[in-house]
């Protein structure tokens, strides 16, 4: 998934930290996997049939949102893509099947049912997925949501020319043949003409009550279940959908609906009468009123919750803190912010993807990765707090698919410290048996970035491998470098798995057809054991299988990890229920309260 | 419509308009008579040194810094505290024997070396494009007021629809094109940066010079000694050089020294809305903008590049407003 | 003045061209930006043309004038929608209409501008009345001295320092977050104090100045000196007298200053969260938002033309001696 994009920023004041990832066309939420088990009540804190009434201590109030970004990049279910944002929206006002519970720790990536009833029936082979919609579920006009709601919503993802940026597994998953050009048949529900809308009709079936959604799938997928956590999984009522105008104004299924959304300036959400807390376990909606403020100067973010003065002691934020508020918060324990700061893990790596085009000889990648002084560049951004050095695409908080890769003892021929090994990487420069070509590294500006690539060239330039700096404005990045005519060899990116597994990351960053497949990969050894991997449901020994890959994917250095990533949140001191979220990464909007 | 005053916006593009008035300095060839005024203003001389120490400083920084032993661009992870964010390891931002001002949070570079190399980039960039435009704008005021005719029409058209355009605005967005198209065509990054500003700097800064030289060129031929140049058969060529520029100089200084200022404060902004110089290029904009975000933890970091700069452009407006006052005596405090 | 007025109109047109050319020059292709994850060659192409990207660019520059005085249709098949006259464009990044979102950015820079205009014009000119009074002596070095350093500071500088110290450190008013005076005139008040302030700051310097020097230069005139022999008391003769001579180059700097910021203040709107027209232009630039980029640019420019016609019409009121040609 990706992170938050630091868009805004280039120019004034610039972003946030270390956070830069900006996966421009990332992945989505990291979610968990865990089981199927946890299929009781959502969030423990939750007490009671009808949350808002209940829990009268902690039910009313205005939740604030501080942001940098002028606007959400997309609030239109079927576009959201970015990890914070889906936890926002689906916090407040997309309901889907199943969502993420509301917990901290490896609790967090575990799933509970939302509209559905449970958590999913899958087929034997793992190939078909039925969810049933509780009763009383509604959209804001008070209509029943049913399934053709949730169907006519999928159907919107495959209108690639409007919707656009959102996650796209309804189309690689879902049973529809594809086109001459691998494109699907169906084209969407806004195309009349030359388009197979029995194809999608046979995908997707409805029970005669409109109650009972199945899912027929082209592969055998253990774990479709978490993929409906995904709002473009969310019901869309085909009456009120406007295509291209839907992403100002979204109908609501959820305990808010938009009352004002002034771009720039703010979001105010207000309660949704025509929500039924008895068809919704999931979410407890304290607060009477959520407001998103829009445009502001990142430091002034980081400055506010310091002060914690007036609305801003119920304050929560996107984007985690600054590096230069690090030293504030977190010195020698203020009594200040210990109860109301957390620093943790983020979903993401940060990587260098190689552009093996540009780079093809696999020597000469591994001379680029021994050269690059990684100390250097956790140190730019930010210290300790910016996370540790990481030896692969895969996170140790992905668990199941962790496993040291042993990328830096040896798999690029020696031992390399994190400050870099110039002399390793001339000799194997020497070995590949070709001069070393200039290369371009590509990264979105910012002024830490700019200083990490001042590190990253002189570190190439102690190893002789001359490198130019190619600063791409924040906002076009992604837009840029997944344009191969305009990569450069080098490229600066972050990915954090879209639930937990190791599917969502190895296919995605190397596969031939995966979405962020910045280094351009096309291995068909490769390619053949991701299918294997992919088609196999037995999660233990695709676990084991994920691994290798990952590990085959350092050793060919297409991708140099520069960082597991941390992220660091301070809250307002009458914000009820603040942790990080690990499903996203984010804050638990949906379960935030205001103390009394 | 014409305009006779240029606008004094501060807020991008009349930066580089703003200050030169609409003083009108004919006839002002007693250059012994404003230098003694200069003198007598004690602020200006005082403004004066600091300008010329300065300006030593920056052509000599590469061996006043060589020889303290330090360099602007060597990262040192050694005086930063990895656990508080990267800030610098002491007080006073890292002030030390090794780092006289101190070093630069997140990489640890010596802050001392990046202002003195910083000096020449503001000054190289500043003074090249007031250079341009004092050449261009002369060049095409004199041209303009001489010719006449469809061709200052033209001119007159030309200025008006870039002084029409929002400078700032303009700038920003072009960045990313122009700066590529000068890396195509065999600029380095950091020389693609540096061209892109000054030829920007020069497009939107030349066009006020161009209507005061105009204006003073028009008036000027109404003069006895150039209708008697005219009126002797004298080549054009000749009254322009030996009989106009001589009388031009006065307002040419006076923009200069009031342009000077005013794009040494646009860099800072360029850097400050992230177009300006890249990295590991130091400038002073750069450094400033960079340390307003430290300002609670690192007040030092803050306070060293924002002093120097303003202190530096101060001293050019101090000056600057001298000189108006030396060379325009009806302004002037001193008559 | 008819001429003068074509004239204008005349720039505004090569203004729009300049503009559409220069931004069709962008890298960014924009099509290719409307475009996610999966994207295609395909679907590059039918949002190519789905914007109208697929014409000539004179094509698109008539669509686009067309558009702004009787409107155009945008998109295809069942996702279409009407862009009503006048139409500016539609911003594919914001998902709206660019008409709009002008119209609600413009009342917020509208405020800006004239709010900083009054507090650095006013307290200007008064300065330099009061500079001129106190000709040669420490009163005006202090005056002109002081009114220096705040323009002598970068404008980012200045307000990011005071959003620092006087929001976030001594917390003497609340953060600036625009409401518009009728709604809630305190807060607005509250929130727009210090962009007002950090405007007028960089602006004041110029004005001061200005106003010393013209009146120096009247104080010298014929007919003051006669005013002034008269007995009539010193200030009905700065009023009367001098200051209205005086005025003409004021005023011009004034009208010019104050259209150049009702273009959009870029960094004080940036600083202060102001979601004005120049923070609108900034973000168009960064998502490299063509129409929206196209629009601020355009009305930028229609300010400034406007102001230089309105600055020579004042010329007439003022100075009976300028003659309209």
């Amino acid at each position: 998934m990706r992170t938050k994009s630091m868009r805004g920023l280039g120019l004034v004041a610039v972003v946030a930290s270390g956070a830069l990832v900006l996966a421009g066309c990332g992945s989505s939420d990291d979610g968990g996997t865990a089981s199927d088990t946890a299929s009781e009540s959502a969030s423990e804190s939750t007490g009671g049939e009808d949350p808002a009434a209940a829990d009268g201590g902690n039910a009313g109030g205005t939740i604030n949102v501080l942001t940098l970004e002028e606007q959400f990049l997309h609030i239109d279910p079927q576009r959201v893509y970015t990890g914070v944002d889906l936890a926002f929206l689906n916090g407040y006002m997309q309901r889907t099947l199943t969502a993420y519970k509301f917990a901290e720790g490896a609790e967090g990536v575990t799933i509970v049912p939302d509209m559905a009833t449970d958590l999913g029936t899958p087929n034997a082979d793992g190939t078909q997925w039925s969810f049933t919609i509780r009763d009383g579920v509604t959209f804001e006009d008070g209509s029943e949501v049913g399934c053709a709601d949730v169907k006519y919503g999928v159907s919107r993802t495959f209108a690639q020319d409007v919707i656009t940026d959102g996650p796209t597994y309804a189309i690689s998953l879902l049973d529809i043949p594809t086109d001459a050009d691998g494109a699907s048949v169906y084209k969407g529900p806004y195309v009349t003409e030359g388009n197979d809308m029995a194809a999608f009709d046979a995908a997707i079936t409805c029970s005669d009550d409109n109650k009972t959604i199945t899912f027929n799938l082209s592969r055998p997928s253990g774990d479709f279940n978490y993929t409906v956590t995904l709002t473009a999984f969310s019901p869309v009522p085909a009456a009120a959908d406007t295509g291209e105008g839907y992403d100002n104004a979204p109908v609501s299924s959820g305990p808010y609906k938009i009352s004002e959304y002034t771009k720039g300036q703010k979001m105010v959400l207000v309660r949704n009468e025509n929500w039924n807390p008895d068809s919704d376990d999931y979410r407890p909606a304290y607060p009477d009123q959520i407001v998103v403020q829009f445009a502001l100067d990142p430091s002034a973010i980081d400055q506010r919750l310091i002060a914690d003065a007036g609305d801003d002691q119920t304050a929560v934020t996107f984007a985690g803190l600054t590096p230069e508020s690090l030293a504030t918060v977190f010195a020698g324990g203020d009594p200040r912010f210990t109860e109301r700061s957390v620093d943790g893990l983020d979903p993401y790596v940060r990587y260098l993807a190689i552009n093996t085009q540009k780079v093809p000889n696999q020597k000469q990648r591994q001379a680029i990765a021994v050269a690059i002084n990684r100390g250097e560049l956790i140190t730019i951004a930010g210290g300790d707090f910016a996370g540790s050095e990481g030896d692969g695409v895969i996170k140790p908080n992905l668990a199941t698919d962790y496993e040291a890769s042993g990328m830096w003892d040896g798999l690029l021929g020696g031992t390399v410290p994190s400050e870099g090994d110039p002399e390793l990487a001339k000799k194997l420069i020497a070995e590949s048996g070709e001069p070393m070509p200039a290369i371009t590294y590509d990264y979105p500006q910012t002024p830490t970035n700019d200083k990490a690539a001042a590190s990253i060239q002189a570190a190439l330039a102690a190893a002789g491998i001359e490198c130019k700096l190619n600063a791409i404005e924040a906002g076009q990045y992604y837009g840029v470098v997944l344009d191969p005519e305009q990569e450069g060899a080098l490229v600066s990116a972050g990915w954090g798995p879209d639930w937990q597994n190791a599917s969502t990351v190895i296919p995605e960053l190397f596969g031939v057809n995966g979405g962020f497949n910045l280094s351009r990969v096309d291995d068909p050894a490769f390619e053949e054991m991701v299918q294997a991997a992919l088609a196999n449901t037995d999660r233990a020994s695709q676990a084991a299988e994920w691994k290798e890959l990952n590990k085959y994917a350092m050793e060919q250095a297409w991708a140099i990890p520069t960082r597991f990533g941390k992220i660091q949140y301070l809250w307002g001191s009458k914000v009820g229920n603040a942790y990080l979220w690990d499903a996203y990464g984010s804050f638990p909007f949906g379960e935030l309260y205001v103390a009394q | 419509m014409s305009l006779t005053v240029e606008p004094g916006s501060a807020e991008g593009a009349a930066l580089l308009g703003n200050g030169a008035s609409s003083g009108d300095f004919a006839g002002l060839s007693l250059r012994a008579l404003a230098w003694r005024r200069l003198r007598r203003d004690k602020a200006a001389m005082v403004a004066m040194v600091f300008l010329l120490l300065v300006a030593f400083i920056a052509i000599f920084t590469p061996w006043i810094v060589g020889l303290m032993g330090l360099d602007p661009y060597s990262f040192d992870q050694e005086a930063l505290d990895p656990a508080l964010g990267s800030i610098p390891l002491g007080p006073w931002g890292g002030i030390s024997w090794d780092h006289p001002l101190g070093v630069e949070p997140l990489t640890g570079r010596d802050i001392f070396a990046r202002l003195l190399y910083g000096a020449r980039v503001s000054l190289f960039i500043a003074s090249t494009s007031v250079l341009f435009i004092v050449i261009i704008g002369t060049t095409v005021g004199i041209v303009a007021a001489y010719k006449g005719g469809w061709l200052d029409t033209l001119i007159g058209r030309l200025t008006d629809l870039i002084l029409a355009f929002p400078f700032l605005l303009i700038l920003i967005a072009l960045s990313p094109v122009l700066t590529q198209r000068l890396e195509a065509i065999g600029f380095s990054p950091e020389w693609a940066r540096f061209g892109y500003i000054i030829i920007v700097f020069v497009v939107f800064g030349w066009p006020y010079l161009a209507r005061l030289i105009r204006g003073q060129v028009l008036s000027l031929r109404e003069r006895e000694f150039v209708e008697a140049a005219v009126a002797t058969g004298a080549p054009t060529r000749r009254i322009l050089f030996k009989e106009m520029l001589p009388n031009l100089w006065a307002p040419i200084i006076v923009y200069a020294t009031i342009s000077l200022p005013t794009l040494i404060a646009a860099e800072a902004v360029l850097s400050y809305l992230g177009v300006g110089i890249i990295e590991p290029t130091p400038s002073w904009g750069k450094m400033l903008s960079d340390s307003v975000r430290y300002f609670v933890i690192i007040p030092s970091y803050l306070f060293i590049p924002g002093t120097v700069l303003f202190l530096v452009v101060y001293s050019f407006n101090v000056f600057g407003d001298a000189i108006r006052d030396a060379l325009d005596p009806r302004g002037s405090r001193n008559n | 003045m008819i001429r003068r007025i074509l004239t204008g109109i005349l720039i505004l047109i090569l203004l729009s061209m300049v503009t559409f050319l220069l931004f069709n020059a962008l890298p960014a292709d924009p099509a290719a930006l409307t475009c996610g994850k999966s994207c295609n060659p395909q679907v590059i192409a039918a949002n190519r043309v789905r914007l109208g990207l697929d014409q000539p660019l004179y094509m698109q520059y008539v669509e686009f004038v067309k558009g702004i005085f009787f409107g155009r249709t945008y998109g295809s098949g069942t996702a279409t929608f009407e862009c009503d006259a006048p139409c500016l464009g539609y911003s594919f990044r914001k998902g709206e209409q660019v008409t709009p979102l002008i119209l609600k950015a413009l009342p917020v820079t509208i405020w800006l501008s004239l709010g900083a205009f009054l507090l650095w014009l006013i307290p200007g000119v008064l300065l330099g009345i009061y500079a001129s009074r106190r000709r040669g002596r420490w009163q005006e070095r202090v005056t002109l001295g002081s009114a220096l350093v705040g323009y002598s500071f970068p404008s980012f500088f200045i307000g990011l320092l005071l959003l620092f110290f006087v929001v976030i450190r001594w917390q003497w008013l609340p953060y600036p977050s625009y409401i518009s005076p009728f709604e809630n005139p305190v807060q607005f008040l509250q929130t727009m104090v210090l962009p007002w302030l950090t405007l007028a700051l960089v602006y004041m310097a110029f004005y001061i100045r200005l106003t010393r020097n013209q009146l120096l230069e009247t104080y010298s005139e014929d007919y003051i000196r006669t005013a002034r022999a008269k007995g009539l008391k010193e200030g009905v003769v700065i009023r009367k007298h001098a200051l209205r001579a005086g005025l003409t180059p004021i005023v011009t700097a004034a009208g010019l200053d104050l259209a150049g910021l009702l273009g959009g203040a870029i960094i004080t709107e940036s600083i202060f969260s102001l979601p004005g027209v120049g923070r609108l232009a900034v973000d168009a630039v960064i998502d490299a938002d063509l129409a929206v980029i196209t629009a601020t640019v355009l009305l930028a420019g229609t300010f400034i033309i406007t102001a230089n016609i309105v600055v020579d019409l004042l010329y007439a009121v003022i100075d009976p001696r300028v003659r309209l040609a």
